[in-house]
């Protein structure tokens, strides 16, 4: 069989030889037999006479060769599509039309399905991925859906459960790396040491961190990713061994990893040993894992996630029932909760994929329906053809071929053409932020995803060519040859076939407009969210104090103090303040907070809030409202005054009737000495923490800036000018007071709102860009539609008028026809938006699934297009001339 | 021409492998030879023989090569394969079995029933 193709392959590729060869071949025994028989008496004409007759026609001997070397198939598919060809040229705007909606349709398509398919559909980069699982605590209750894990989680975890073969703790951080002078903060990742043996994949020149690099003592070592490697040692591969300062610390490269090693998104270009001291390991510690900290682990060959799970929460049980806390742990609902991790790494952004192709799917069903209508149109034209040749004896596998090869070279067209309009698409789609979704730097034009267009490019020539195929054979030949001849009506069937499929094209057009209606809608009330704070004339950027450094809060206080000073007095600043974490940065810890003296009622459990640690003049700066007492200034950290700002959320669900001011509590869950209650001293407006669409009440407690423990936080300058203009001025001011710290992430905060929607816009245009295709796809469709249709009755149309029939009665007629169909596709359309509308109810903000001016307004939109689309042609029909309608034939 | 049988379907392939399996031949040799050393018995309809040859071509069970001819003229010589070879056996060993069992059987006489 092998041997077969390969011969195949070998003629086809020496065809022109194969040719040459076969015709000499014959024409050498021709000339022997003619001497031969020359030979035997014969005169030269005689004999080479007899010569061609005993050998048969030379065409037909020719043939049954090509026959016996299996090229008969092939010539046929070849002629066939020679012959589409030429046909496709003698109809420019029908070809460019088809080819353009396939282009744009299967481009379309191709760009999504780059984004599921790098996103969803590819596994991550290590061995058996689908074994990988993360752990992480859930506090529903309190508020708090996700909190990561602890070190003590791990330390307890490690080798207790059964199911899992190995388990690893990992932190996302950045670290300040170089020497003085030269530094740049870098993403780094502290790990346990088991974390690359469970992943699967470890360093590929030297070696992975040890149980002994885990305290603070000895974890001065390092592993290089690739790509740093690369740049500051220049792949040098005895970069092992050498020293590299990070926070001013030295490190010991130890490791380098292999080029294609890539955590989840993680960008870290170092991983360091996730050290930490006996006390962070104790029972105490369980729950403050906050969301920086992750698990991830590896199950056992056999084992499952359920079983994982079960044994999870009988640990936690067990260790929980010992625990003081365990009893408020209880009520705030906590659970560790196993899920996979490539699944909960891409959770979010999974249902707005899904939308999106189910969407761009719609678009390609439009442009798939308004192609077979076109060709249903040219194969009415060609019917008559159709039928003589059928009569002359063209078999039914011959007339169905030849529509499959037609349709096929047409979507084939049409998909190489779609390659390119989806790498556009992809660049598209990236500068719409899809390479910062998660997984979404994966996306990229690869073969992979070229031989999928190409295959649904065929297999959509074949899905069209089934309708086009079947009327072909199923037309009577007779009345073919008869009812065109006559100039009649054509076939009821394919009638039909052409309004249903413009119904069902309106309903589905209706249906992603109304569908990318509700997208745009939601993001216009997402963005008619107040922050709770002026987003405008705002500039933010992060530095972070490395701990040798700045070890405690007064070398901290010190540093802001200074900077407050020096930001104060340059051009065009009018307040600048420090805090922990600003708003929308995407990484709001909650953190609890008790009241003192308040007794849970029954039931209540304790409640995360969002916490903050405030200096300079952050309240001014941000221009937060206030609404009883004072805000927290720069003379509160310098004094340490025990007291704190909390929202209106906060005290509204503590003293819905009294007031805050003067009230006390605790940071953290537990009620200790008086001496470290905070008094509130003042009730801020609420902000938007975490998110626009973020509509929980969960309450926030600023405290002065000198009582936090961490060394990162965010600089805020309000100013006159063009925030970002002030940001060389204001890393400048920092490299004066410490030249080792460069200021990060420096954006505008309007910048940051803008981004905060990224996941709401992104879409909102995608879907509107859709709706727009599918509209003017549908226009093309409806239009050419009913343009055949009166092109088919203008010679009735001139008997009616010649009989007496007024033009506007023949308009009427026409725009009758478009106006009913037009309402069938609308109802269909309606119950289609309102299933769609359904489905997307997880991604709607404040937009009810059926929304009536999102209906109208589709409706509205989609009736002024098919009534122009459709007046075009009823106005040709009331302008036809008897007299040339009737003499045309 | 009386004294010519006419080909029994199956049995060119034969006859072609036979007459390469001897010495490479060119197309119009394959007739000749086939002619000669069935003693001028078997008339190959000429028509037949050269899509034979490409089938057996393409089956691997004959290699074709061009070559100088006998009056040194460009010719497409076919020479027989191994697998060409082996099914020669096994036809040649199916065909006279098939032979003497019909012979056998068309020799029978009454009294040997």
């Amino acid at each position: 069989m092998f041997k077969r193709f390969r011969s195949l392959l070998r003629t086809l590729t020496g065809r022109r030889g194969f040719e040459a060869g076969m015709t000499e071949e014959l024409l050498f025994h021709i000339e022997r037999y003619t001497e031969d028989l020359m030979r035997s008496g014969a005169s030269r004409q005689e004999a080479a006479r007899r010569a061609r007759i005993e050998l048969g026609s030379l065409s037909s001997v020719k043939e049954e060769c090509r026959d016996a070397r299996g090229l008969h198939l092939f010539d046929e598919l070849l002629r066939e599509a020679k012959y589409a060809a030429r046909l496709l040229r003698k109809t420019p705007a029908f070809t460019a039309t088809a080819i353009l909606t396939l282009a744009v349709c299967l481009g379309a398509n191709l760009t999504i399905f780059s984004a599921i398919d790098s996103i969803l559909l590819r596994p991550l980069p290590f061995p058996k991925p689908d074994r990988l699982v993360t752990v992480f605590n859930t506090y529903p209750k309190a508020g708090v859906e996700r909190d990561g894990s602890s070190l003590t989680n791990y330390y307890e975890r490690r080798g207790n459960i059964p199911a899992f073969a190995s388990l690893a703790i990992y932190r996302y951080g950045t670290a300040i790396i170089g020497d003085a002078g030269s530094t740049e903060r870098e993403q780094i990742t502290r790990v346990s040491p088991d974390f690359f043996s469970t992943l699967g994949l470890g360093p590929a020149i030297g070696r992975t961190f040890t149980e002994q690099e885990t305290t603070y003592q000895t974890d001065s070592v390092a592993i290089l990713s690739d790509a740093y490697w690369r740049q500051r040692y220049h792949a040098d591969p005895h970069a092992i061994g050498r020293h590299i300062r990070v926070d001013g610390l030295p490190k010991t490269v130890i490791g380098i990893l292999p080029p294609g090693f890539r955590f989840l998104s993680s960008e870290a270009r170092l991983y360091l040993p996730l050290a930490s001291r006996a006390e962070d390991r104790m029972p105490l510690q369980r729950h403050s894992g906050g969301n920086v900290t992750q698990m991830i682990a590896r199950l056992k060959p056999g084992a499952s996630l359920a079983q994982a799970q079960a044994q999870i929460d009988t640990q936690n049980t067990t260790l929980e029932a010992d625990d003081p806390q365990g009893k408020m742990m209880a009520d705030a609902g906590f659970r560790s909760i196993v899920a996979s991790l490539h699944g909960d790494h891409v959770a979010s952004i999974r249902p707005t994929l899904l939308l999106l192709q189910a969407g761009v799917l719609t678009l390609l069903l439009i442009g798939a329906v308004n192609l077979v209508n076109l060709l249903l149109i040219r194969a009415s034209g060609r019917g008559k053809e159709l039928a003589v040749r059928q009569a002359l004896g063209a078999s039914r596998r011959h007339v169905v071929s030849e529509v499959l090869v037609e349709t096929t070279l047409l979507t084939l067209l049409g998909g190489l053409l779609g390659l390119a309009a989806g790498a556009w698409g992809i660049r598209l789609l990236s500068a719409l932020g899809a390479d910062r979704l998660p997984l979404g730097s994966r996306m990229a034009f690869d073969a992979r995803l070229a031989l999928t267009g190409l295959a649904a490019a065929i297999v959509m020539g074949i899905v069209l060519a089934a309708p086009i195929a079947f009327l072909n054979l199923r037309r009577p030949l007779g009345g073919a040859l008869q009812s065109e001849s006559r100039g009649g009506t054509s076939g009821r069937a394919a009638q039909t076939l052409r309004h249903g499929f413009m119904v069902s094209q309106i309903a589905l057009s209706f249906m992603l407009l109304a569908g990318a209606g509700l997208l745009g809608l939601s993001l216009n009330r997402a963005m008619a969210v107040s922050p709770g704070f002026r987003s405008d004339h705002l500039l933010t950027g992060q530095v972070s104090l490395p701990g040798k450094n700045y070890p405690n809060g007064a070398a901290r206080l010190a540093f802001v103090e200074k900077a407050m000073n020096e930001i104060g007095r340059l051009p065009g600043v009018l307040s600048a303040g420090v805090v922990s974490n600003v708003p929308l940065s995407g990484n709001s810890g909650k953190s609890a907070a008790k009241v003192k003296g308040r007794i849970p009622r029954p039931g209540e459990s304790p409640r995360g809030h969002y916490s903050y640690w405030v200096g300079g003049d952050y309240f001014g700066a941000m221009g937060l409202s206030l609404r009883a007492g004072r805000f927290l200034t720069a003379a509160d950290s310098r004094r340490a005054q025990r007291v704190c700002v909390v929202d209106e959320d906060f005290a509204r669900y503590y003293w819905p009737d009294g007031s805050a001011l003067g009230q006390r509590l605790f940071e953290g869950s537990e009620e200790r000495g008086d001496a470290e209650a905070f008094t509130i001293v003042g009730v801020a407006g609420n902000v938007k923490q975490a998110g626009l669409t973020d509509d929980a009440a969960q309450g926030a407690i600023y405290y002065p800036y000198v009582f936090r423990g961490d060394n990162n936080i965010f600089v805020v300058v309000r100013t006159g000018l063009p925030p970002e203009s002030l940001g060389p001025a204001l890393q400048q001011v920092v490299r004066q007071i410490d030249p080792d710290l460069p200021v990060n992430d420096l954006q505008s905060m309007d910048r940051r709102v803008a981004d905060s929607l990224v996941s709401r816009r992104s879409p909102a245009l995608l879907a509107g860009l859709f709706s727009v295709i599918a509209v003017l796809l549908t226009a093309i469709g409806s239009y050419g539609v009913l343009s055949y249709a009166v092109a088919q009755r203008r010679r009735e149309i001139g008997v009616r008028m010649a009989l007496g029939a007024r033009p506007d009665q023949i308009r009427s007629q026409y725009v009758a026809l478009a106006l009913r169909l037009l309402v069938c596709g609308t109802i269909l359309g309606v119950i289609g938006a309102w299933l769609a509308g359904r489905a997307m109810a997880t991604v709607l903000f404040h937009v009810p699934a059926m929304n009536l001016a999102i209906l109208a307004g589709a409706a509205g939109v989609m009736g002024v297009v098919s009534l122009v689309a459709c007046l075009l042609p009823s106005h040709r029909a009331a302008r036809v001339s008897p007299m040339e309608a009737l003499v045309e034939e | 021409m009386s004294k010519t049988a006419d080909l029994l379907p199956g049995t060119l392939d034969m006859l072609i492998l036979k007459a390469v399996s001897l010495k490479p031949l060119h197309g119009y040799g394959v007739l000749l030879r086939i002619r000669q050393i069935s003693g001028d018995a078997l008339e190959i309809p000429q028509g037949s023989l050269y899509p034979a040859l490409y089938r057996l071509e393409t089956q691997d069970l004959i290699a074709a090569e061009w070559g100088q001819s006998e009056n040194n003229r460009r010719a497409k010589y076919y020479t027989v394969t191994a697998a060409g070879r082996r099914r020669l056996r096994e036809e040649t060993a199916g065909w006279n079995r098939l032979a003497s069992a019909i012979a056998a059987a068309l020799n029978t006489t009454s009294e040997e029933v």
